[in-house]
């Protein structure tokens, strides 16, 4: 009874005593492994009674409560009981409509468009061009640097990892890289006119799976193009990349004035700063 | 002469001194049977608990607060290529379980087709049954549109900033759903036993045994030995129909759960 007294912070279980109902008995009949009520703890008492790491737990919790009823408290957002359009019938007819627009198309193309079964597969013919499915080609690609994989002094001139090792750890980093990109831009910009960089490092790194994805078929690409050789279509797959960045870059650095006036007046318009 | 006390829990009684309609009655008797056999109504409450703290009391939107509906409605194709490649998936899911009917995994001789399990596709799907080409067409366009879609979506997110903080294991997720969804459709590729399959599956062999000290283990584990045969195909199989199909469901239902809780991240 007494710790319940001492405590100062905020409670989200009311603080009453849950018992078991057997106040009206008195304290004589009951077992010896049941406390009278005013002693039994309540919920409250037992997490603020625990240990260790469950404590630090419990006292998170509450803290983390506190602060979002002051954030709620202090909010001048509308509370509401529900968050945009009525699920039925405006949400519901909209993704009904999209669904059938949706499978109707899947429909049409599967219809009209039936895929090619290529012959048996035979492990003694060796087709003149080997490729993935086309959502692979960039993949593909990247295994192929065999040209830029650098070849060491020290070593005599050998190559520190093979080929294929190099292939295999360059798809590694460009999906790393991807991972992680969420650590490395931060901040509230949603578009790409507030940040010029990531906007133009995005355009590059579609450009760069175009064309990554044309260097395994280079060679025959090299013979439909009259003036372009193996080499210069290897260097433009790393050229193209960073001239589309810096083309992007300046695009959005152009547009930024005038976009960033738009919003902010729109801003200052709805929300005025107090 | 005493009053009999109130017998709290005759429901019957409770019930007959209320006016109820027939379905209410009808709601009412199969709620009082199951929970005196499985204690729902505790977890109703629970249900119903968590249901209003997803629902409930969110603020007012973005788009609202700052009037964006204009902005937010003209990029909404853009918005629901997540919800696309989810419909594409359902379609994939069906066809595909349609045409394991007609299909075996196997690589033993056949007179005509070279291959059982290219027979299987040529003449039995193709040919042999009804619509067979047809789902089988839909199954390979709705693979491939899910896969268009979610390269998409990944690249809509980007373009909106919509991976930022506090979304960054979402991102993550996405990273590793873009990745299975290409596993699953390079797994499917391979099942025909054609050409194309073959000398992909070669492509990935080779693959395997570049990766360094676990390379032979993983090309053991994955194309069940260092050239394409049986084994191969058989595990192609099992990972398109049994273990990929579970695990993208899984991962689908927490990055969908994901947003649900965080809200869609407008642009402003």
């Amino acid at each position: 009874m007494t710790e319940r007294d001492h405590t100062e912070d905020v409670r989200t279980d009311g603080g009453e005593p849950q018992t078991d109902g057997g106040e009206s008995e008195g304290g004589a009949g009951l077992p010896a492994n049941v406390p009278p009520d005013d002693q039994t703890p309540t919920w409250h008492d037992r997490k603020a009674r625990t240990q260790g790491l469950s404590r630090l737990t419990y006292e998170y919790f509450e803290r983390a409560r506190y602060e979002d009823q002051v954030l709620r408290q202090e909010s001048d957002y509308v509370e509401r009981d529900v968050l945009a359009f009525p699920t039925w019938p405006h949400e519901t007819i909209r993704n009904l409509a999209i669904t059938s627009f949706f499978l109707g198309m899947m429909f049409f193309v599967a219809a009209a468009l039936p895929p090619h079964l290529p012959d048996p597969a035979d492990p003694s013919n060796t087709p003149p061009v080997i490729l993935p499915d086309w959502y692979l080609y960039w993949s593909f690609g990247l295994l192929h640097l065999d040209p830029i994989n650098p070849n060491l002094a020290i070593l005599g001139g050998d190559k520190i990892v093979s080929d294929r090792v190099y292939g295999v750890l360059a798809n590694l980093v460009v999906v790393g890289f991807i991972a992680i990109v969420p650590f490395l831009n931060k901040g509230s910009a949603r578009r790409p006119v507030e940040e010029p960089f990531w906007g133009a490092l995005g355009v590059a790194g579609i450009v760069f799976a175009i064309t990554i994805a044309i260097v395994p078929i280079q060679n025959i690409v090299a013979e439909f193009i009259a003036i372009m050789t193996i080499d210069l279509l290897f260097a433009l797959s790393f050229i193209l990349p960073v001239v589309a960045f810096f083309i992007a870059y300046a695009v959005l650095k152009t547009m930024q004035e005038g976009y960033m006036y738009e919003l902010n007046k729109r801003y200052y318009r709805l929300r005025p700063p107090r | 002469m005493s009053l009999e006390p109130r017998d709290e829990t005759d429901h019957r009684a409770w019930m007959q001194e209320r006016d109820l309609s027939p379905i209410e009655e009808g709601y009412l008797y199969g709620l009082m049977y199951l929970d005196k056999r499985l204690r729902i109504v505790d977890y109703l409450e629970l249900m119903e608990d968590m249901y209003y703290k997803i629902n409930l009391q969110m603020p007012k939107s973005h788009t609202e607060q700052y009037n964006l509906d204009n902005k937010f409605w003209y990029w909404y194709p853009l918005y629901s290529l997540g919800f696309f490649s989810i419909i594409a998936y359902i379609v994939a899911a069906v066809t595909g379980g349609i045409l394991g009917f007609y299909y075996s995994p196997s690589t033993a001789e056949h007179p005509e087709y070279t291959y059982v399990a290219y027979a299987h596709v040529a003449q039995t799907i193709m040919i042999d049954l009804n619509f067979g080409s047809f789902l089988r067409s839909l199954h390979r366009w709705s693979a491939q549109i899910m896969t268009a879609a979610v390269f998409l979506h990944m690249l809509r997110v980007y373009f909106t900033g919509a991976y930022k903080e506090p979304r960054e294991l979402n991102w993550l997720l996405g990273i590793v759903l873009i990745s299975l969804t290409m596993v699953f459709g390079y797994t499917g590729y391979l099942l025909p036993w054609s050409q194309l399959s073959y000398w992909a599956g070669q492509i990935g062999v080779e693959m395997a045994l570049s990766i360094p000290l676990i390379g032979e283990w993983t090309a053991q584990l994955v194309f069940g030995g260092f050239t394409l045969g049986e084994p191969t195909i058989q595990r192609m199989y099992i990972l398109h129909v049994f273990i990929l199909p579970f695990v993208v469901t899984a991962l689908i239902a927490i990055h969908v759960g994901i947003v649900w809780m965080q809200g869609i991240a407008e642009p402003h």
